[in-house]
């Protein structure tokens, strides 16, 4: 048996570890039984790098009865346990709910979700972190992972061939942990991700969004071309109309990390929503910054004072979120039964005593005063931070979320994240830790984000037409790597990674697959053979009701409904046609989420902004996120498949009727325009 | 009906369309369109109220703003996530009604009024209007003016009081007319529009205290009267001193609110409304046990208590191991602590496995033991062939099982009772419970203190004991359905906690009781009769408002309902509404179901003939309380709710239901009903344009159409 099965030749793997190392394998493992043929599901340009058999994995606070054995894959992608006995149904769900279903198993887990690596003993007495750069015991008896999104896995090598269990979490302490972004598997190649998704990289996604909100005196300034005037910002930037690019690339100087104020959304009234960086701690004189705050207030067209937020002074900061984010990770991963009913006891005091939903009253409370400073005052909003690119990413997209319509929808949704956190450069490496020496600079305000999102949609159940599980999805797919769209600091260094992935494999083409091309994956998952398209349908729907707000879609259901609208659905200037092909595009079949770049741009309309009440009693800890993967542990001895009534999401009826009444109206439809008739 | 005994009846639409503009510090601002905006600058520009919210939520409403909103509470949430949805539609036409059962309120056109939210606040509501319009139509004769209470049969107005001023703990003080009837208190305020109405049956009333002396009084609305309430509020009224009405409205209050102790009739008994359903018929202990598949060879019904000589808070009818004779039971009944034995609740329809309860033994310090109680204990365990193996669930914590030893009680020993294995389920007694709700009545009423809000609801233990409530039936419900084992029950007297545990593991084991029939037989049986002292607990018409034996037992058995419902919204054919409706009448005392002690006392006081059942209320507006989201299939299968601190959370629809400032989720269900409205409507509308499309093919080309048609 060869150490490494390659599925095609080494595609974009880069081996830091050395090989020889796993050659010699010692003599006597059993070259074993039915587990032999074991295989993992590899994706193109993916390897084994080592393997232990007979491994048993078992869910966190389970004991190690319940544990199923199979074998356990190190890949270069992923963490890989195949085995032939059934699924846990938690993992089960789980995974149909996860953006990466299409190639990551139910049992696998990439890479670089993966946080902590702990040994610990037989029976759970002992626990002991490993870390990728100190010397592993001689003999483990269990492996626990603990992932970034919180999901706890443990495997037992209590029936591991020796040597094995060695192997593996030495290949898993290299791999999870690589020294830079570009050893992570970014790119398995075949299909490439579906074409036309707004990546706001290129000018006609930000001219576009000017034409859109329609907010006067602002230009494209493409100075920024070679990333010459700012390493962080894409190489387009929206500015004021007044500013030439030679008094633009003076004035990046004296922002922090040469980042200049960039425009990234406004109204037709003239308020402008504009990021901008400090002043440089070493520049005293404050002669740029008043010039830029000058240029933002004679480009609204009233000459309003424009309104100065400074997120540093008035939000909490890096450090303290990433305090309270720890408290709510030890909250939630718990190390046995004793544990969790303990932390059970006092569940909502430590919730509280995290400050994690005060940090979340204060980001909605600071967007709202912004939202009303734009829509009652009409007043442009300038989002001052230190380098502009963690808190204003948040403050900012809110804002949007609570002021413009298109942001709650699914596609406007995705562009408002591209926008404002990857495209103006979030440094997503650094605060989710993607790489060992992005430790010290790790802060989730990705989740923060997404959690202050859940909020609005908890208090406006009806007004997103996403679900809180996607924004869950979300968070997940923040630490897969394959999924690229929040694995760089900026655009800049995605190029980077994307031009030394591809100078090593000049023969292939590199993709790095944005994270919106789920929906697009599908339908043709990459990498895989097609299977069935019976079985493809059941998944797509499944995924689709969990993620699609049910209540959203029965909004746009209603406005068709009545009379007037009902008789115009086949005019392609009413607003009912619109509508209709909305909701065709979302229940339909169309395999693309409907990024239509030759569709007319629809004008913003601020007339349905949203209010969140920002007191702690009104906001909810988030447990579909944060309780995702704990499961209470048995206090019973039932037959859990047997007799218990799966708690089925209360949904599953509306979308019954939801989809009946789509057939109803689909059928008619096609009826009228045979005929022709519908005036 | 009636919900929570305070209703604003007309008008709300307004109220609340005005609540969406109210400076945010009172939070309840939902969506703000355009073209409200001059209303929120109206009411304290809205740029300041986010950055005061959170740090002065504490009900800081600008005096001024609307009335309303108290009794709007737990509609706001509902307004707004409606008026949201509102928002995003395009071109949405008011025409549509959602509740297309209950009779809702005509739509203003103001987008943010609500739709859903009055329906249902409404379906408890039509009842009374219903109620009232009978009441007018009988009463032709005379008219009531406008700022008397509409009566409902029986009722009559005992007194009313001008200028008084009613301190709305959010909204502020309120000028109007009060007025007392035989069976509710009433207050219209007329200066607003519309007017600000707030109606509380005076059985939910616990205590009465006079604020303010004659002579001591200073400063305005310091003198009058305080009430305070067993649904979680407290009520505020100031009286002009000049007017002398306090002394008139006090005693006309404490007479109608304590008949009891003023050994004076409750209102149940002079309320003579005519429902189509009669609820007394729904449980007949014969049939419901029939149902379950008795007599059968191991478990027969006796009627030795017939009399209630054996044991008098006990039913008449009673199932038992058929392998012990009369003989037997009179003998046990001596050893079990007021007589109560292990009498059959439930037996499992395939396994024959038995939840059977019971009061503690009356072992005490020096052990006594009882040949026939561990007899009987046998003939339980032997009446299931499945199981060798019995198992006994003291309710209390093991520290308490061993206190009570030192007053003749205590628990079974297994040494004496062969196969049986005791394990105690660690809830505490009525006295923590009673506690416990006063901590949770402190921290939701009438401000929530943001800042510590999850910390306060947990040093109130109000969930931890929801928990030990639930998971000890979970436990008695597993040993049932996978262990095929039998279960008896009891902690001290059997009454409180036994009732709990058995009645909520009937409810996940069988399907039966998530119906709204059987919701009723449930509470009939494992309550009403089985006699769990509700006129004790509950303090009906009593004035001793410290007596210790009062405790919110029966709230925490509905809470734990409503959790279970929580985590499985397909399982039960009733909704929320329905508990809060029992949960309101059981202080209303407007029916005669939850009156008296024990099923003797309501005998004696012939209550079923002389008062109207809650049921009747219930079966016969059946629609008003069916859950759209259920699904009969689910009658089948046994629920097991998870019981983690995690997983529950509390029920602000009922707890908060009065704070304008909490805000709770808009129904599932409701948008559900929504939906298949909505679904008919495009219905209709599809046939109406297939039906023109014919006819206007007919007019063009005769020939086609009728190959259409």
């Amino acid at each position: 048996m060869s150490s490494y099965r390659r599925s095609k030749p080494p595609g974009g793997f880069k081996a830091y570890v050395d090989f020889v190392e796993f050659e010699e394998r010692p003599i006597d493992v059993p070259e074993e039984i039915e587990y032999g043929k074991a295989e993992p599901q590899l994706l193109p340009g993916e390897i084994v790098i080592a393997e232990a058999n007979n491994v048993l994995k078992f869910a966190p606070l389970k004991t190690n009865k319940t544990g199923i054995s199979g074998t356990l894959f190190i890949t270069n992608f992923k963490v890989s346990f195949v085995t032939s006995l059934p699924v846990d149904s938690k993992e089960a769900e789980m995974h149909d709910k996860s953006l990466q279903s299409h190639f990551l198993g139910v049992h696998d887990v990439c890479l670089s979700e993966v946080d902590m690596v702990n040994q610990f003993s037989e029976g759970f007495t002992k626990k002991k972190r490993l870390f990728y750069n100190a010397p592993l015991p001689p003999r483990l008896s269990g492996l626990q992972l603990v992932l970034k999104n919180l999901r706890m896995i443990n495997f037992s090598f209590k029936f591991t061939p020796a040597g094995e269990d060695l192997r593996v979490a030495q290949a898993l302490l290299h791999h999870a942990f690589p020294p830079s972004i570009d050893h992570l598997f970014l790119s398995c190649g075949y299909p490439p991700p579906p074409p036309g998704i707004p990546d706001f990289c290129m000018a006609q996604d930000w001219e576009r969004e000017l034409q859109r909100t329609r907010c006067p005196n602002w230009r494209v300034s493409k100075h920024n071309e070679f990333f010459n005037l700012c390493s962080s910002l894409p190489t387009v930037v929206v500015v004021p109309r007044d500013l030439l690019d030679a008094q633009l690339e003076q004035a990046a100087q004296h922002f922090q990390g040469t980042r200049p104020p960039v425009w990234c959304w406004g109204s037709l009234a003239g308020a402008a929503l504009v990021r901008m960086a400090q002043i440089s701690p070493s520049i005293t004189d404050k002669q740029q910054e008043n010039r830029m705050m000058g240029l933002v207030h004679r480009c609204h067209p009233k000459k309003l004072q424009p309104t100065i937020l400074d997120l540093d002074q008035i939000l909490p900061s890096l450090k303290d979120i990433q305090i309270s984010y720890i408290k709510l990770r030890e909250l939630h991963t718990p190390d046995d039964p004793s544990q969790f009913w303990e932390q059970d006891r006092h569940y909502y005091s430590r919730w509280e005593s995290s400050r994690w939903l005060s940090h979340v009253s204060k980001c909605l409370d600071v967007a709202q005063s912004a939202a009303t400073a734009i829509l009652h005052h009409n007043s442009s909003v300038i989002l001052q931070e230190s380098e502009g690119r963690d808190l204003s990413a948040i403050i900012s997209s809110l804002v949007q979320l609570l002021l413009d319509p298109q942001a709650r929808t699914m596609r406007g949704f995705h562009c408002l994240i591209q926008k404002e956190w990857v495209s103006l450069g979030h440094p997503f490496s650094a605060r989710l830790g993607h790489t060992r020496n992005d430790v010290e600079e790790q802060c989730p305000l990705w989740l923060l984000f997404l959690d202050c999102v859940y909020q609005v949609s908890v208090q406006h159940p009806s007004s997103l037409e996403f679900t809180s599980e996607y924004l869950v999805a979300l968070w997940h797919a923040a630490h897969c790597s394959l999924h690229s769209s929040f694995m760089f600091n900026s655009v800049n260094a995605r190029h980077t990674a994307s031009a030394v992935l591809q100078r090593e494999n000049p023969h292939q083409p590199i993709y790095l697959r944005p994270v919106w091309s789920w929906w697009a994956e599908s339908y043709n998952p990459p990498g895989k053979k097609q299977n069935g398209p019976s079985e493809d349908n059941l998944k797509r729907s499944s995924s689709r009701e969990a993620f699609l707000n049910v209540h959203y879609i029965q909004n746009l259901m209603e406005s068709l409904s009545a009379s007037g609208a009902f008789r115009r659905i086949s005019d392609p200037l009413s607003s009912a046609y619109h509508t209709w092909h909305r909701i065709e595009s979302l229940l339909g079949g169309a395999g693309s989420l409907p990024f239509d770049s030759t569709a007319t741009v629809v004008p913003l309309q601020l007339d349905a902004s949203l209010r969140v009440d920002v007191t702690w009693s009104s906001l909810k800890p988030w447990q579909d996120c944060f309780c995702a993967w704990v499961s209470e542990p048995a206090t019973l001895t039932l037959n859990e498949l047997e007799s218990t009534l799966k708690r089925s999401s209360p949904t599953s009826q509306h979308w019954k009727h939801l989809y009946q009444m789509y057939n109803t109206l689909k059928n008619h439809l096609s009826e009228g325009l045979t005929n022709g008739v519908i005036a | 009906m009636f919900s929570g005994g305070g209703i604003e009846k007309k008008g709300k639409i307004k109220g609340i369309s005005q609540l969406g503009s109210i400076s945010s510090s009172s939070s309840t601002g939902g969506t703000t369109s355009s073209s409200s905006s001059s209303h929120s600058n109206k009411s304290g520009s809205s740029s300041s109220c986010s950055n005061n919210s959170g740090s002065s939520s504490s009900g800081s409403t600008p005096p001024g703003t609307p009335p309303h909103v108290q009794m709007a509470s737990h509609e706001s949430l509902n307004s707004e996530s409606k008026s949201s949805s509102l928002n995003s539609k395009l071109g949405h036409e008011s025409a549509g009604s959602p509740s297309a059962g209950s009779p809702s309120p005509p739509k203003s056109a103001c987008s943010s009024s609500s739709t859903s939210t009055d329906q249902q606040h409404h379906h408890q509501l039509s009842h009374v209007l219903n109620a009232t319009s009978k009441m007018t139509v009988r009463d032709g004769t005379r008219t009531l003016r406008p700022d008397e209470p509409s009566l409902v049969p029986g009722e009559h107005l005992e007194g009313t009081a001008r200028e008084v001023t009613y301190l709305c703990p959010y909204t502020g003080p309120k000028k109007g007319t009060l007025s007392v009837t035989s069976y509710r208190l009433y207050f219209r305020s007329p200066d607003t529009d519309p007017p600000f109405e707030l109606e509380v049956p005076l059985g939910v009333v616990s205590r009465i205290e006079k604020v303010g002396g004659a002579n001591t009084s200073r400063g305005e609305n310091s003198y009058g009267i305080e009430i305070f309430c067993k649904d979680i509020r407290n009520l505020r009224f100031a009286h002009k001193q000049e007017n002398h009405s306090r002394r008139m409205v006090t005693e006309k209050l404490l007479q109608h609110a304590f008949p009891a102790s003023h050994k004076l009739p409750f209102f149940a008994f002079e309320y003579c409304e005519q429902y189509p359903e009669n609820g007394w018929s729904v449980y007949e202990p014969i049939a419901e046990l029939k149902r379950q598949g008795l007599p059968n060879e191991s478990w027969r019904i006796t009627r030795i208590n017939e009399e209630y000589e054996l044991c008098e808070t006990y039913p008449a009818v009673w199932a038992v191991p058929a392998a012990a004779s009369e003989h037997d039971l009179r003998n046990v009944a001596v050893f079990r602590s007021r007589g109560r034995i292990p009498v059959l609740s439930w037996i499992h329809p395939e396994s024959q496995a038995t939840i059977t309860r019971c009061a503690q033994p009356l072992v005490g310090v020096s052990g006594k033991r009882s040949r026939d109680d561990e007899c009987y204990i046998q003939h339980i365990m032997d009446a299931n062939a499945q199981s060798h193996k019995i198992f006994i669930m003291d309710a209390r914590p093991s520290v308490n099982a061993v206190a009570n030893k030192a007053k003749g009680g205590g628990y079974e020993s297994e040494d004496a009772y062969q196969n049986a294995e005791v394990q105690f389920l660690d809830i505490h007694n009525i006295h923590v419970m009673r506690e416990s709700l006063r901590k949770l009545q402190e921290v939701c009423y009438p401000h929530i203190d943001n800042a510590h809000w999850l910390s306060n609801l947990e040093a109130t233990h109000w969930l931890d004991h929801i928990r030990c409530v639930l998971s000890g039936a979970l436990r008695i419900a597993d040993k049932v359905e996978s262990h095929k084992t039998s279960v008896v029950v009891h902690c001290s007297d059997g009454w409180d906690r036994t009732a709990q545990l058995t009645a909520l593991a009937m409810l996940m084991l069988d399907g039966y009781y998530r119906t709204i029939t059987g919701i009723a037989v449930l509470i009939e049986k494992e309550w009403l009769s089985f006699g769990h002292k509700f006129a004790q607990r509950i303090g009906h018409g009593d004035d001793r408002h410290q007596d210790a034996d009062r405790s919110p037992v029966f709230l925490q058995f509905v809470d734990c309902v409503w959790q279970i419902m929580k985590q499985f919204p397909h399982a039960f054919q009733f909704t929320e509404d329905l508990l809060i409706t029992v949960l309101d009448h059981l202080y209303s005392c407007l029916f005669g179901t939850f009156l008296y002690n024990s099923e003797r006392e309501r005998m004696e006081k012939e209550v079923k003939t002389k008062t109207v059942s809650l049921w009747s209320l219930i079966l016969s507006n059946p629609s008003d309380f069916e859950n759209p989201l259920y699904n009969p299939a689910t009658r089948h299968h046994v629920l097991f709710p998870l019981t983690s601190i995690r997983h529950l959370c509390l029920w602000d629809k009922y707890y908060c239901r009065w704070n304008p400032s909490m805000r709770q989720q808009e129904p599932v269900h409701i948008r559900f009903k929504e939906l298949l409205h909505v679904k008919g409507q495009l219905e209709k509308r599809v046939d109406e344009l297939r039906k023109e499309l014919a006819a206007r093919q007919t007019h063009d080309s005769p020939r086609v159409a009728s190959a259409i048609v």
